[in-house]
């Protein structure tokens, strides 16, 4: 209160958010899967600008993908089907953690795994060694491999246990990511808070299906895919308000962000942080345009930081 | 690789529902490294089309792109309605070239639908460079040539009916030329099926051939992971990790056809 509109835009503090124990410089972080390890398109953005990158989902070990075809463009969105092609962790320690050291940006790893144990062999083989990353966004909910998580991600049981033995072995943040494709998302969100997760990230991919009624086929290989981008936002913003109403630790908020009005609208309805993600295949800087546009409708606004706005949508009357 | 708003020169229809369209992007041209590389095109600022569309450069010069491109659905649709003095926004220069042509060889330069734009810009550089070649392009009919037959200058069209040019497919005349000319080099654009008849020569008859794949792609830039097709032999190439599967957008879209395999074949 008290500055000039032109003072607010200039205060970029007045974006900065905390999870557990760590700071981000802004809320705008590019979702996993959409934004490879992390480096991919230094050329068309200055990543080092952005509050987190969320690695892709990285297993315990290298994995080829699904055949092709694994994307279909869909009205106001697209369907994947990747099927979690990565490096394996092993290469990903040897090759990407390097990298991270020269970055100022703060780097969440994505991980995946079939079973406990994996999950746990992986966070393990990250403690094990000294690095920047900033904490771990656990995968239980990729609807495109046959045991990709989601046996975790939609059972409040088996999410619990997963939390509460990796939040054995690491003090750094753990965000359990969630998925759409649960009968009730509060009661998964609760049981990873319980556990004790840092906080969740909510929605990933929801399930849908692209037909070719010329061939008669499913345009994507494994018949069924993720759907995303701003078909699935009001999902999403569901998801998010209906977990805000019920749980105590922050929410990273997900689903069709493509302007600085949807980052906006992800606060409102609770979201501590966003995380931008299809959006970056059409423009891999769009994460830096946000940053700026969301600065000017701060400063432009009744509010005077970003935090102040978690939360605070309004019933219609 | 850089994000240009260009502005659109003309955009006419060629031949049937084929369309040629230039715009100004100066930097792209600048960025440029030869035929084969592609640009993702931006085809509306709304959210209707949430992908850019891949598309080959058909010729970059004086700060000028050109691409030809065939109405398929919506966004094609949408870009053929473009006008002069409008803008779209480009990603690119992408991929990779055609290599080789230039090196001693007899290229058979061989186009299909919508493989057309890459296959004139490789044209236009042999030209160039006074290196002699063969052209062939095939399509169903006459409607959707836009070229005139023109054996006598190496500029052979095939139509499936008849209509114009030989009548067949782009195999029969691959054949002759290849028999009549020494060390010949086959560069391909076209539909899968074309291509998966002109690979399966190539590799039967030992002739090197380099062929530009489509594939359906999310990002262009190696974010998405989507655009992959199958490898031949697990060597890695440099863009990509896997041993199974290359991105198309990083590692091509120009492949010697030993080293990929196509799903039908």
């Amino acid at each position: 209160m008290g500055l000039s509109t032109k003072q607010r835009i200039l205060n970029l503090s007045n974006l900065e958010i905390s999870i557990g124990k760590v700071t981000f410089k802004n809320p705008i972080w590019v979702a996993s899967g959409t934004f490879g390890y992390g480096t991919e398109a230094s050329e068309l953005i200055d990543v080092n600008r952005l509050g987190a990158i969320v690695t892709k989902s990285i297993t315990r070990q290298p994995r080829e993908g699904n055949p092709p075809p694994r994307i279909v463009e869909t009205p106001s969105g697209m369907i994947n089907s990747i099927g979690l092609a990565n490096i394996g962790v092993e290469k990903y320690i040897k090759e990407m953690l390097p990298v991270y050291e020269n970055l100022s940006t703060k780097i969440i790893m994505n991980i995946a795994g079939t079973d406990m144990y994996e999950y746990i062999e992986i966070l393990e083989l990250m403690e094990n060694i000294s690095s920047n990353i900033s904490g771990y966004e656990i995968n239980i909910s990729c609807p495109n491999v046959k045991k990709g998580g989601m046996e975790f991600g939609v059972d409040c049981d088996m999410t619990a246990k997963l939390t509460e033995e990796l939040r054995q072995r690491t003090d750094r943040l753990i965000i359990m990511k969630l998925s759409p494709n649960v009968s009730d998302i509060v009661s998964i969100g609760k049981a990873a808070q319980n556990a004790g997760a840092d906080a969740v990230s909510a929605i990933n991919t929801v399930v849908g299906m692209s037909i070719n009624a010329k061939t008669a086929k499913s345009n994507i290989f494994t018949t069924y895919g993720g759907l995303s981008g701003p078909a699935i936002k009001p999902i999403g913003l569901a998801a998010v308000n209906k977990l805000y109403k019920k749980l105590s630790i922050p929410i990273v908020g997900m689903g069709g962000i493509v302007s600085s009005t949807d980052v906006a609208e992800y606060i409102l309805a609770g979201s501590t942080a966003v995380q931008v993600g299809t959006a970056n295949y059409r423009n891999p800087g769009v994460g830096e345009n946000l940053i700026d546009s969301i600065s000017t409708y701060i400063a432009e606004s009744n509010w005077n930081t970003l935090v102040e706005m978690i939360g605070k949508v309004q019933k219609y009357n | 690789m850089l994000i240009e708003r260009a502005n659109i020169i003309s955009n006419i229809e060629v031949a049937h529902n084929i369309w040629e369209m230039f715009f100004e992007a100066p930097e792209i041209v600048n960025d440029y490294k030869g035929p084969g590389q592609f640009i993702n095109i931006l085809v509306e600022d709304n959210w209707n089309h949430p992908l850019r569309r891949p598309m080959s450069i058909a010729s970059a010069k004086d700060g000028k792109v050109s691409i030809i491109y065939k109405i398929f659905g919506d966004a094609t649709n949408t870009l053929s309605k473009k006008q002069s003095g409008d803008t779209i926004e480009i990603l690119g220069p992408l991929g990779n070239v055609f290599t080789n042509w230039d090196n001693g060889y007899y290229p058979i330069l061989v186009g299909g639908g919508v493989g057309l734009p890459p296959i004139l810009n490789l044209k236009s550089e042999c030209e160039f460079n006074k290196i002699d070649h063969t052209i062939i392009i095939g399509a169903k009919n006459s409607d959707e040539h836009f070229m005139t037959h023109n054996p006598e200058n190496d500029i052979i069209l095939t139509t499936d009916d008849g209509s114009c040019g030989e009548t067949g497919t782009v195999m029969n005349p691959i054949d002759r030329i290849i028999k009549e000319k020494h060390k010949a080099y086959i560069f391909a654009c076209g539909p899968e099926p074309m291509l998966v008849a002109i690979r399966d020569y190539a590799l039967k008859n030992d002739i090197p051939s380099q062929l530009s794949v489509e594939s359906y792609m999310g990002c262009g830039v190696g974010l998405c992971q989507g655009c992959v097709i199958s490898k031949n032999n697990i060597d890695k190439k440099e863009n990509s990790y896997h041993e199974q599967y290359s991105l198309v957008c990083l590692d091509g879209p120009i492949y010697e056809a030993k080293d990929i395999k196509f799903e039908q074949s």
